[in-house]
């Protein structure tokens, strides 16, 4: 019975056709990301309420001290998972990129700019066409490199918060206060570019779950990542769908 | 026809004769009320100093002790009491007849307790207010030094106890004598003796009067800053001794001040590490900043960090903001960060903000586009 329906199908292909999806992401990358947004929330989940201690609705979630004690190793915990994901993501990223097994395309160059001020003049009805891209859009670059930066950040200040004694061993006391006022400032900064600017990148202007699938279908590739999209199909003698479909950039 | 009379003649009469007698009746008696205190008769004081102004009259006690039962004439006319004609028998309510009655108290201290309860009978509200207090917590705990009204007041020539204002402070001197020499040796004390300071804090300014609580417990040190903010906190008081009012404000935004205002609103009498005040700058022997011997002095400051923090090397006493706020002179780290701050934290929220709303923008404008032809 199944027997026929499949051979059923398979004498009319138009209406089983699977959409192509190109790799973008590895497992590993994808656990990557799953550890980071984990430890994030935790981190900030757990850090919010120490920030606004004096506060009511901290008070409330900090009710007893033990309460308080849970937080902060909760809080520690994830800073160590974080720490470890970092880690590992720049001790293999790092390794490969020396040994040229890894295309350098995260890093910022002229091109991204130049995509960024056409992008302007796209937003402001100055053009017509939005810039083609390549793996990652300059837009994906800037959420990559903000929140590394803010990782070190948070990291350093992080620890020197957590071992404040072992630092003024080597380093002047004034960074104690420094490093909180850093650290605190920060965590909000990294809150509010992320559920503005990545969230609507990757949730409200389309949905991109490509970080959880590890792939991107053919359409998504051919329209956002245009560049990239020619480039695998030139590289890997892949054919184009057969109804060439005008790229439509708007 | 007018209508009867609801008085009769001779009652309104009456009515009116007793208006007349009361009215000059209380005349008389406003008249004849004697202005100064020191008319006062005092009839029975005079009965009784008869006897008691003689300096050998003393009784043996069950307990061997001999309590003198003199009482100086010019002691006893000093005595806030006797110038406002309060008499002899208003404390001593037991002895109302010559012979007196047999002392039932073994010894002088027991005696002196018992009279606790007779100034209970006009002073009832501060009364009940010491049964509360840490004194008599140690009576209960069988303390029969732990002082009562007359310990304080004194008995025969109470006066007032502010007297001259440091008078206070040495009267619970009289048995905190290590604490009161501490005190003596503070700044507050200093100028409280030295020129009769009257904005300094004597002992009950702290520690109450007559409800002295326990300053040992927990309560009492997480809500202590707040004693001191009574007066550290007075921008106009402050002002006069060149002292800086926002000491309690910045000390409320530092790690040691937010974990004290936790405990303070959470868990008021549960142990708890941070510091206030007191623990850096000394209880009662708190000296200024500037003072050699000052625990907060730059030269101190590790050794009072050193308390709480055992492992603290020579860089960590700058950790520590020193009531200050941030300036670019003294805390120049802090001082940058929290510049790049504020125009960091702002230029990422605009630019995620501006960029994002744009991208909205021109996707609504492209959609309406499309659907119309």
């Amino acid at each position: 019975m199944s027997a026929d329906m499949n051979s059923e199908r398979l004498k009319s292909p138009a209406v089983v056709q699977v959409e192509r999806t190109f790799p973008r992401f590895t497992v590993g990358q994808r656990w990557e990301h799953w550890l980071l947004f984990l430890s994030v929330t935790a981190l900030l989940l757990t850090g919010l309420p120490q920030k606004y201690r004096a506060a009511a609705w901290s008070l409330q979630i900090l009710s007893t001290p033990s309460r308080v004690n849970l937080v902060r190793q909760i809080h520690h915990i994830s800073a160590i998972v974080l720490l470890l994901v970092v880690v590992y993501h720049l001790a293999r990223n790092l390794y490969l990129l020396l040994r040229k097994q890894l295309p350098a395309s995260i890093f910022p160059n002229s091109q991204d700019f130049r995509n960024a001020w056409q992008m302007i003049k796209y937003l402001l009805f100055l053009s017509r066409d939005k810039p083609l891209y390549g793996k990652y859009n300059f837009e994906q670059k800037f959420t990559y490199w903000f929140l590394f930066l803010t990782i070190g950040v948070m990291g350093i200040t992080g620890l020197v918060n957590w071992f404040p004694v072992q630092v003024t061993r080597i380093l002047p006391g004034a960074v104690i206060p420094a490093a909180r006022l850093a650290h605190s400032t920060e965590a909000i900064v990294i809150a509010i570019f992320v559920l503005i600017w990545h969230v609507y990148h990757v949730h409200i202007e389309r949905l991109n779950l490509s970080i959880f699938t590890g792939r991107l279908g053919e359409d998504e590739m051919r329209k956002h990542h245009t560049l990239e999209y020619e480039r695998l199909l030139e590289g890997n003698n892949i054919s184009p769908p057969e109804e060439e479909a005008e790229l439509d950039v708007q | 026809m007018a209508a009867p009379d609801r008085f009769p003649l001779n009652l309104r009469r009456n009515f009116i004769y007793s208006v007349i007698v009361l009215f000059f009746g209380i005349l008389f008696l406003f008249a004849y009320t004697p202005v100064d205190a020191g008319d006062k008769l005092q009839e029975t004081e005079h009965y009784c100093l008869s006897c008691h102004n003689n300096p050998d009259l003393s009784v043996q006690l069950p307990d061997g002790e001999t309590l003198s039962l003199y009482i100086p004439t010019e002691i006893i006319e000093h005595s806030i009491h006797s110038q406002q004609g309060i008499e002899c028998e208003a404390c001593h309510t037991q002895i109302k007849t010559y012979p007196h009655p047999e002392i039932e108290y073994k010894n002088s201290r027991e005696l002196s307790r018992s009279y606790y309860l007779s100034c209970r009978k006009c002073h009832s509200a501060n009364y009940e207010k010491t049964l509360d207090s840490m004194h008599a917590e140690a009576a209960e705990a069988g303390d029969m030094d732990a002082p009562v009204c007359t310990d304080c007041h004194g008995a025969h020539d109470v006066s007032s106890p502010d007297e001259p204002r440091s008078l206070i402070s040495k009267t619970c001197g009289k048995c905190h004598d290590e604490i009161y020499e501490e005190y003596l040796g503070s700044i507050h004390g200093g100028m409280l003796v030295d020129e009769d300071n009257p904005d300094v804090p004597v002992c009950t300014d702290c520690h109450g009067v007559h409800n002295i609580s326990d300053p040992g417990s927990e309560l009492f040190h997480v809500q202590s800053p707040d004693l001191c903010a009574s007066c550290h906190a007075d921008a106009e008081l402050m002002e006069k001794y060149g002292l800086s009012p926002n000491v309690y404000d910045l000390y409320e935004l530092s790690w040691h001040g937010v974990d004290i205002a936790v405990f303070k609103a959470m868990w008021p009498t549960i142990h708890h590490e941070s510091a206030v005040c007191t623990d850096c700058h000394g209880i009662h022997d708190m000296l200024a900043s500037s003072d050699p011997d000052s625990r907060v002095n730059p030269d101190n400051l590790l050794n009072t960090c050193r308390k709480c923090h055992p492992d603290a090397g020579p860089n960590w006493t700058s950790a520590w903001t020193g009531h200050h706020e941030i300036s670019l002179e003294r805390t120049p780290y802090l001082y940058y960060v929290d510049r790049f701050y504020i125009s960091f934290s702002r230029l990422i929220l605009w630019l995620s903000a501006v960029y994002v709303a744009l991208q909205i923008f021109r996707s609504i404008v492209n959609r309406v586009r499309r659907s119309t032809p």
